[in-house]
């Protein structure tokens, strides 16, 4: 009797323990699906608490700024959106009174502004006075980006975000600078070592993992929440445009390294080239963005600006990239309404769309377009001579934007692999002999446009 | 006994004989029973595990949560913090100096603040000052005594060190030759028994506190005219005071703390650190009424001439309509000091890696500084563009705003300068004038972005190239026929006297008597006049109205100007063709005006003043003005002096030169 009691015991307890197990491995999973879901079932616990805290800190901070003359102007997306919805009522009453608090009222534990450099002399008292306030602030600086590309320059680091902290809320400040290209610029949120990891969720940032490019933007002033602030005058765009506002900066280090080993050709001629190639760039992106087609550096150009951050002086043309589904049939004409005569076209926009255009002293312009499939992307070339078709092929990118000859443009993000793609392992290499049709890596024979078709899909002026 | 064993679908009676058939038969085999034993208590085992692996999990979890809230933002480049100079709260310092014909050295605590014993330089008399609460060096200077004047920069130099700092001074090779009484007497005043009879050759160390004790002196005479006196080695110890006491108490301010910061560090910048009565380091002139130029940046270029800096950017910051945001200054190396007097202003301050010897080094410091400017600034037009040893014009911005749009509009314009090369005490009057000029002054100017960005920054001399960025901008290759604007009577004046091109002798002949606008706010004549064709339109009323003077007259005589004041008198010189300025270049000599090479020249006209009277001088034929020249006059030829042996080459530059 005795030992059926142990075993009686023994399966008691593997039976509990089993239900245990069942329920801690739910305990688990509901943890885990609460913890990806946090923003929100914080946000809940803590309604009631927080929600004028926030827009007390927003009104402080408003208080704090605009007694030391600083402008700067809101772009939190979250609240840019709430507002992006009413934006026509708040356009037309820009003071009527709110009778509920609607947008700095959701409790978060950010609110984002903007604040352009130049607009401010840095004083160190709007620090003493947010210290008296009860602000806790934090600053991140960071190398000058501006002076980055040149030999030798070491300046002052710049700040590129402030963070403003009261009670549960921080104020998040992006300082935008100018640059070259006609653009805003704001760095990337790094801590240094010594830094506070803590002092705010850094993860929940909505600015700040990369770099960012930005238009300068048109501000309006609105009343919301009765509170008055600046807000970029058209919501919607502002936040389509920070949807892909992903900065790349050139590789000014490697650049220099590759000019010790191949120096540069300082000769009239690629100094001239550079110049035209220059001009062309900017004239073919303001053509472009005119009509509102996305582009981006392709080839050669692309080459140019990965490897040396500079026009490659050997190569004879300027090579652009388009989405096919990007495709204007306005584009033929815009170009030719701004100077440049279309010298060939391949190709047509079901297939291996490829156009050239006579840029001035004989330098061209070379857009191609670009298919996408599941799972790479790739453009095509013809010989016209005969009929050939070739098809170049790229793993799948994302566009970034970049600086390149004081013109803000598009390059792939995945740079390398673009590169890589195109001009195989040994791209570090100059080489001044390339056949389009067999120098690059990525190129495959893709049969022979049918002889009549050969009138539309071959056309040379 | 089944009550555990819930399974009601099954019938209880056969079930239960199963079980009991199984269970004796499991009974009877041990081994079995044991292993089904083992195998519960495993899985209580498991079930443990797995517990701790859930707590630990959690815990993860939640920890990972605020970790990786940093995680993406860390700085990839870990900028290591170098533990700064272990502060040590010793009270005194060990003080080493050395002195003699060849060789100088000061050692502070082990340290070597001084050495030099370079062949032919640093002779005279060196100064070290240390702070007395901290014993940082903070001037360091050497006076060179053997050779005159200079110790009246030192007596200058020894007054406006504070009181309380410790002085350290040492002979290297000759110091006495031309130290005078009044010189000797301060050096005594400072506690020193031997300076009163301090002579030829002697070697000499010297330690004491500004208006306090003697720490130290050692002295060894010459024996002979021939030889040296013997290197004395003075070893010594200073006692530290505490910082409160160092430092003075200026009420607290942004700008006082800026003061605080830079006055702690070095010495030799007189009254912005007096403890009473600072000067201001804040000017806040009138701000000019439509500021044309408030937007336009301005690059500071600079080397190692704090003090220079120091007074440059003082009448810049006190120059009406002044932007300090616009402000860059440019550092050719990595030196403290002038960054120092930078951060004293409150502006900011860019240091360059030196590229380069010599005048190419110079050319690469203004290559990068003006790339950076247009960087930093990509908004701008232009650039302003100045050097650290020029005082600046208090209406220099006013000058600027009034002119700059003729820049904006006139293509056939390469710059506006703030300086007139023959803009001499007795040649210039009107400070409202302008004139077009083909040679490009520079020493305060102004750059459009433009030209610098499509055609000077991409030929710029490489690095390997000696050139003088200046001469460079000159040739016709990048002029290309383009012409300056410069005011009659400078905007700036060129102080400096030691730097690459420049010295004393050189700067007294022909920098000394430039003269500098001190008016405010002057109202520039006929700017418009200034175009292209209108320039011509008004050179032609002017010949037209001109009085031909006396061409039998020596022209280098005073009395070839009549005794008048307000006319308009023209002279003809001969000019073969556009190149021949061999009568221009003795003319220039006697009047003791620029004559190094050709300035100020406007096709073959030269326009400045004489006896406040306005005054032309046109070459034949080669003006196209000479058509103006009345038949009867013969062109006035002056004949070159036949060339001297072993004449003094000077450099043809000035604008640029750094130490």
């Amino acid at each position: 009797m005795q030992k059926i009691n142990r075993n009686v015991v023994l399966a008691l307890l593997s039976l509990t323990s089993l239900v245990f197990l069942l329920f801690q491995l739910c305990y688990y999973k509901f943890y885990l699906s609460q913890k990806n879901g946090a923003a929100f079932s914080k946000v809940r616990g803590s309604q009631s608490g927080q929600d004028s805290t926030r827009w007390h800190v927003v009104r402080k901070f408003l208080g704090l700024i605009s007694s030391h003359n600083i402008p700067v102007y809101l772009i939190d997306p979250l609240i840019l959106g709430l507002i992006d919805k009413d934006i026509e009522q708040i356009r037309s009453s820009p003071d009527g009174p709110s009778p509920e608090c609607k947008y700095f009222c959701a409790p978060r534990d950010f609110t984002t502004f903007a604040l352009l450099d130049k607009t401010w002399k840095h004083e160190v008292g709007l620090f003493r006075t947010a210290e008296k306030m009860g602000f806790q602030w934090l600053k991140i600086i960071n190398k000058d980006p501006r002076l980055d590309g040149m030999d030798d320059l070491s300046g002052m680091e710049i700040p590129l975000h402030y963070i403003f902290k009261l009670a549960s809320h921080a104020i998040h400040l992006v300082v935008f600078y100018e640059r070259s290209g006609n653009f805003l610029w704001h760095g990337p949120l790094r801590l240094k070592q010594h830094m506070d990891r803590k002092f705010v969720p850094f993860r929940k940032l909505h600015f700040g993992r990369y770099p960012g490019a930005y238009e300068k933007p048109e501000l309006l002033l609105v009343s919301i929440d009765d509170l008055k602030v600046q807000i970029p005058k058209n919501p919607s765009s502002f936040l389509e445009e920070m949807s892909h506002s992903r900065f790349l900066e050139c590789r000014y280090r490697e650049a220099r390294a590759f000019f010790q080993l191949y120096p540069d050709d300082a000769s009239l001629d690629a100094v001239e080239f550079r110049k035209r190639a220059k001009s062309l760039l900017h004239l073919a992106a303001l053509t472009l963005n005119n009509l509102g087609v996305k582009f981006w550096l392709s080839s050669g150009t692309c080459l140019g600006w990965y490897r040396q951050c500079n026009v490659i002086p050997h190569s004879k043309d300027v090579d652009l990239g388009i989405f096919i589904r990007d495709y204007k049939a306005d584009i033929i004409p815009a170009f030719q309404k701004a100077g440049l005569p279309l010298k060939h076209k391949f190709g047509k926009v079901e297939d291996s769309l490829e156009l050239s255009f006579q840029g001035e002293d004989d330098v061209k312009l070379d857009i191609f377009f670009f298919y996408e499939e599941d799972d790479h992307i790739w453009n095509g070339g013809t010989q016209a001579k005969s009929g050939k078709k070739f098809k170049y092929l790229f793993p799948k990118f994302t566009l970034c934007w970049t600086e390149f000859v004081e013109l803000k443009v598009h390059v792939p993000c995945e740079t390398l692999q673009y590169v890589e793609a195109n001009y195989g392992p040994e791209w570090k290499v100059p080489v001044k002999t390339w056949d389009w049709k067999s120098s690059p890596s990525n190129v495959q024979d893709n049969g022979v446009w049918p002889v009549d078709e050969w009138d539309d899909v071959i056309q040379i002026y | 006994m089944d009550e555990w064993k819930p399974s009601p679908a099954v019938k209880p009676h056969k079930k239960r004989s199963w079980y009991l058939a199984w269970k004796y038969k499991l009974m009877n085999q041990r081994a079995l029973r044991k292993l089904c034993q083992t195998g519960a208590v495993l899985f209580l085992l498991v079930t443990v595990i797995v517990n701790i692996k859930l707590i630990l999990d959690t815990r993860r979890a939640a920890y990972e949560e605020e970790e990786e809230s940093a995680q993406d933002y860390d700085d990839e480049m870990l900028n290591v913090e170098v533990p700064r100079h272990p502060v040590n709260n010793k009270k005194v310092l060990d003080v080493e100096v050395y002195s003699s014909r060849s060789k100088v050295y000061v050692a502070v605590d082990g340290t070597t603040v001084l050495e030099d014993e370079a062949r032919e330089q640093g002779r005279g008399i060196h100064v070290i000052v240390l702070n007395q609460a901290t014993g940082h060096v903070m001037a360091k200077r050497v006076f060179d005594t053997y050779s005159p004047h200079e110790d009246e920069a030192m007596v200058l130099f020894l007054n406006m060190v504070a009181r309380g700092r410790i002085l350290i001074f040492t002979i290297k090779d000759e110091g006495s030759f031309h130290l005078k009484e009044t010189a000797k007497n301060v050096l005594k005043s400072l506690g020193s028994q031997v300076a009163p009879f301090l002579s030829w050759r002697d070697t000499w160390t010297f330690v004491g506190k500004k208006g306090g004790e003697v720490y130290g002196e050692k002295h060894a005479k010459s024996p002979a005219l021939s030889t040296w006196g013997d290197p004395v080695l003075l070893k010594t110890e200073v006692h530290l005071t505490s910082v409160e006491d160092a430092e003075c108490h200026w009420p607290d301010t942004e700008l006082n703390r800026r003061r605080k910061r830079f006055c702690s560090k070095v010495e030799g910048y007189g009254s912005v650190c007096s403890c009473k009565d600072p000067t201001p380091i804040e000017f806040n002139p009138d701000p000019l009424k439509d500021n044309k130029v408030f937007d336009v940046p301005v690059a500071v270029i600079a080397g190692n001439r704090p003090n220079y800096l120091y007074r440059m950017l003082r009448s810049l910051l006190s120059a009406q309509g002044v932007n300090p945001q616009m402000i860059t200054v440019f550092i050719d190396g990595y030196y403290e000091e002038p960054m120092d007097v930078v951060e004293l202003f409150g502006l900011s301050g860019i240091q360059h890696t030196p590229i380069s010897i010599k005048n190419a080094r110079v050319s690469q410091h203004y290559k990068a500084s003006l790339t950076a400017t247009f960087n930093l600034f990509p908004d701008a037009k232009f650039a302003v563009v100045l050097e650290e040893d020029l005082d600046i014009s208090v209406d220099f911005f006013s000058f600027l705003s009034q002119s700059i749009h003729l820049l904006e509009e006139d293509e056939s314009l390469y710059c506006i300068s703030a300086w007139n090369d023959q803009g001499y005490e007795h040649t210039a009057e009107d400070p409202s004038l302008l004139y077009r000029v083909e040679t490009m002054p520079g020493l305060g100017w102004v750059l459009r972005k433009s030209l610098y960005k499509d055609e000077l920054e991409p030929k710029w001399p490489t690095p390997e190239k000696l050139w003088d960025w200046d001469m460079w901008m000159r040739m016709p290759e990048q002029r290309k026929g383009r012409e300056c604007i410069i005011p009659d009577i400078s905007r700036s004046y060129h102080f400096g006297i030691v730097g690459l091109n420049m010295n004393g002798y050189f700067h007294e002949a022909y920098f000394k008597k430039h003269k500098f606008n001190t008016v405010p706010n002057v109202q520039l004549k006929n700017v418009e006049s200034l175009r292209k064709d209108n320039y011509e339109t008004e050179i032609h009323r002017l010949l037209g109205e001109a009085e031909v003077l006396d061409h039998s007259k020596n022209p280098c005589e005073d009395s070839f100007v009549p005794d008048t004041e307000g006319r308009v008198y023209v002279m003809f010189i001969r000019m073969e063709q556009e190149a021949d300025f061999t009568t221009w270049t003795q003319l220039a000599k006697c009047l003791h005006i620029w004559d190094l090479d050709v300035r100020g020249n406007h096709k073959g006209l030269w326009r400045l003043f004489r006896k406040k009277n306005h005054f032309l001088v046109v070459g034949v034929p080669a003006s196209p003005y000479s058509s103006k020249k009345p038949s009867s006059v013969t062109p006035i030829y002056m004949e070159p002096p036949a060339k001297e042996e072993g004449a003094v080459p000077v450099p043809a530059v000035a604008a640029a030169e750094q130490t």
